[in-house]
């Protein structure tokens, strides 16, 4: 393996094709750390985002005018203003007013660290968006479904998780699929806080070795790996969910 | 003031049409384009700033005026960090780069640095007081925010084991440090001193000793020696005369041992 | 669901709830608008509590407002800008995507794939970094100063964007109009532009518009490669000020508000054009 490595020093001896993630330890470790902190960073938030989203849509259908509101005026705000400035606020501004704890050096430190903030900021930012893909996937599905079971007895929420959830999701797995892949791409902003994510890490080691050109090329294809088996994976998912007659 | 200098792009596309790519020296090029594009940095109190008017002022303003005013052309300050100053110059973005960084060899292959150097200062960290620092190393496995691009993450890093949280500007990493997401800010012990004389940050330190006392050097693009030696110049008259001295007073910053030094040497 | 399983223990079916109708309540401009300016004088009130001998956020926010504003307006230059570059290649590679020659096919749809995958910062720091700084064709030179490389850095995705959309709106016309135009004996060309074009305005419209509500609020990405827009001006504000984080909040809501000011009205419009356009079926 290190033979291997090895190789890349050669190049960069031979051909100035400096690629130090490679054969310096050091920077290999980093890059290594930067590329899980991404896959990390983007499962957690699909996640959360998916969850926000089906929630979002369940409250938007409530009978309170004011949760609809509420869940309304959370999605126009998160859809029209600057992720990355949202980042700052939720990081700078509002964590700055979070209790602190105690830190194992003995300090105090907020709450939250910059890991969890782009959690919860990117979250909330895609979840925006897939509460109205979700809304408009629950719309395609036909009132006369919702009416049997309304007519079997189901409760609101019985009706939504069994019967318009499922169908629905069907629906609108292109467009989630659209929102997630936005999503992994997103994630690079955490790079503004500091997450030690793979931009992040790229652009420490192209600081220290002055070697943009490789780095970027680099970056544009693990990124486009990365996509590509989100794609990949969302795709056999949507082919697999596929119900005859439906979607 | 935006509009400003896309006009200002403007007329140099129109200089550099009407002279077609003339490869004449240095210092003709500017002299016909009647602007000197000086990087300087935009978020480093005192040295470069932004006033609320929103032109850059401070220490390396001051001395790119001087060298304006000498070669009798217009000044444009262009706002660098860090991470993008070399590459700016490369690309011929700007002229001359007097951006506070740290002259080394490595960077010497990169860009043209001046001899001598202008300014010095070392590294060492801001850290609040009850975090009681002693050694570099008590920095093992702690939080330590940095700025990217800096040299002395790597080091910092990799010597003293501390884990670097790297911001983009100093806006970033002082409300960071101040909110406690890292124990201790690593950066230039000339701003950190003038941090410290700050009422807000009346709780925090520079405990440790300063290390890497480096000088600073303004730099201008590979191959451009005859620029190089007429700000070699520069750089003598301004020990000389005592500008630097005399610059620091104004801004608010003692006078460092350094600056006192090459005023002796020069005299 | 193999084993059967009753959702409910009642017996008899209960009244039909009323199901709730979608109302036409939106939230308005003002309602945004509103919770801002509660997080910012909120903001400020609490800290001018704290600390009586500084001036308070919001005088301090007051003073560089203007500054901001101009800030702000260059964002918008380099939304237009980059909108504008990004359509006018992306029409042509969307084109290039149904085009009938393979190669042109196969490369057009290569290249908008791989835009449409990068992140946006990343082309931003492409662009950025790896543009020389100007462009010497021979007989001019064109220069290249950071806004212009924004620009070019943030049209990229722009184009795939485009691209995909010119490509998805013709593909959403019946196959009817094609056969239609070839029975007239249009050519394939005069088809594209007389027949299927025009008509694909109409459904490009929203999607386009939605698309540059999204480049505008990517512009603030340009400041962390150090163009001098909004973001990075705050950043300037930030540390002339000292690093007091009392500002923080009043700062950045402030930038949120202005761009929610901006692009909500624009997204409201899209809605209506969605509506306005919308196929019925």
């Amino acid at each position: 393996m290190e033979a291997f490595f090895e190789w890349f020093r050669v190049l960069y001896d031979t051909t100035g094709i400096n690629l130090p993630f490679l054969y310096d330890s050091y920077d290999r470790g980093r890059m290594l750390d930067g590329f899980l902190t991404t896959v990390q960073l983007s499962v957690i938030c699909l996640f959360f985002s998916v969850i926000i989203g089906i929630i979002g849509a369940w409250l938007q259908g409530s009978a309170f005018t004011w949760t609809r509101r509420i869940v309304n005026g959370y999605i126009q705000l998160f859809r029209n203003t600057p992720p990355l400035v949202q980042l700052y606020f939720f990081y700078f501004a509002i964590g700055t007013l979070l209790p602190k704890v105690e830190t194992d050096w003995g300090g105090q430190a907020p709450m939250l660290g910059s890991f969890a903030w782009a959690v919860i900021s990117l979250s909330f930012f895609a979840g925006a968006f897939n509460v109205e893909i979700f809304r408009s996937g629950i719309e395609a599905v036909p009132k006369s479904t919702v009416e049997a079971a309304e007519a079997l007895g189901f409760t609101r929420l019985q009706i939504y998780m069994d019967i318009t959830l499922p169908l629905a999701f069907r629906v609108c797995l292109p467009a989630l699929n659209n929102n997630l892949v936005n999503l992994v791409k997103t994630t690079t902003l955490a790079y503004a806080i500091a997450v030690p994510e793979m931009l992040y890490e790229a652009n420490q080691i192209w600081s220290d070795n002055v070697n943009v050109t490789e780095m970027m090329i680099f970056l544009l294809i693990a990124y486009f790996v990365l996509v590509g088996i989100l794609v990949w994976a969302m795709n056999s998912w949507e082919r697999k969910l596929k119900i005859p007659g439906y979607g | 003031m935006k509009f400003k200098s896309l006009i200002g792009a403007i007329a140099v596309s129109a200089v550099a049409l009407a002279s077609g790519s003339a490869l004449a020296g240095a210092i003709e090029d500017i002299k016909a384009a009647g602007v000197l594009k000086v990087g300087v940095k935009a978020d480093y109190k005192p040295y470069g700033y932004r006033d609320p008017s929103g032109s850059i002022v401070g220490i390396e303003p001051d001395l790119a005026k001087d060298v304006a005013d000498k070669l009798g052309v217009k000044v444009e300050y262009v706002p660098v960090v860090s991470s993008n100053r070399m590459q700016f110059l490369e690309q011929g973005k700007i002229d001359l780069m007097i951006a506070t960084m740290t002259d080394n060899e490595e960077r010497r292959k990169v860009v043209n640095i001046v001899d001598p150097n202008y300014y010095s200062s070392g590294t060492n960290v801001l850290a609040p007081k009850k975090a009681e620092l002693k050694e570099w190393t008590d920095l093992e496995g702690k939080p330590v925010c940095g700025i990217q691009g800096a040299f002395y993450n790597k080091k910092t890093g990799q010597e003293f084991g501390a884990e670097i949280v790297a911001f983009k500007g100093t806006a970033e990493a002082y409300a960071a440090l101040k909110q406690g997401s890292c124990v201790a800010f690593v950066y230039d012990d000339s701003a950190i001193v003038a941090k410290t004389n700050d009422p807000e940050f009346s709780d925090f330190e520079m405990p440790l000793k300063t290390i890497d006392d480096a000088p600073w050097g303004l730099a201008v693009k590979l191959g451009e020696d005859d620029f190089k030696a007429f700000m070699s110049d520069m750089i003598k008259e301004w020990h000389k005369s005592g500008r630097i001295l005399e610059l620091e007073t104004k801004w608010g910053v003692e006078n460092t041992p350094f600056a006192k030094a090459m005023n002796e040497k020069y005299q | 669901m193999s084993k059967p399983q009753f959702k409910t223990d009642l017996p008899v079916l209960l009244p039909a709830g009323i199901r709730k109708q979608h109302d036409n309540f939106r939230i308005r401009l003002w309602h945004g608008v509103a919770l801002f300016a509660f997080c910012l004088f909120s903001s400020g009130y609490v800290f001018a509590v704290e600390d009586g001998a500084q001036a308070s956020a919001l005088a301090t926010l007051v003073k560089w407002i203007p500054l901001l504003l101009s800030g702000f307006i260059f964002n918008i230059v380099i939304s237009f800008c980059a909108m504008a570059l990004g359509t006018f290649v992306g029409t042509i590679l969307g084109l290039g995507q149904i085009s009938l020659m393979p190669a042109v096919k196969g490369s057009s749809w290569f290249v908008t794939q791989f835009f449409r995958n990068a992140p946006w910062l990343v082309l931003l720091f492409f662009a950025m970094f790896l543009l020389p700084f100007e462009f010497d064709l021979g007989f001019v030179v064109i220069p290249f100063p950071d806004w212009v490389k924004a620009i070019i850095g943030l049209s990229l995705p722009v184009m795939a964007n485009v691209s995909e959309v010119v490509r998805g709106a013709i593909a959403s016309l019946p196959s009817g109009q094609w056969e239609a135009a070839e029975s007239l004996a249009y050519t394939r060309r005069q088809t594209l532009w007389l027949i299927i074009l025009p008509q694909c305005v109409k459904r490009m419209l929203p999607p386009w518009m939605n698309l540059y509500s999204i480049l505008t609020m990517a512009t603030v990405l340009a400041s962390v490669v150090g163009v001098s827009e909004v973001m990075t001006l705050t950043g300037e504000a930030l540390a002339a000020e000292g690093g007091r984080t009392d500002l923080l909040a009043p700062f950045y809501s402030f930038v949120l508000l202005i761009f929610f000011l901006y692009c909500y009205p624009i997204a409201r419009y899209t809605v209506y054009l969605e509506k306005k356009f919308a196929v019925k079926n």
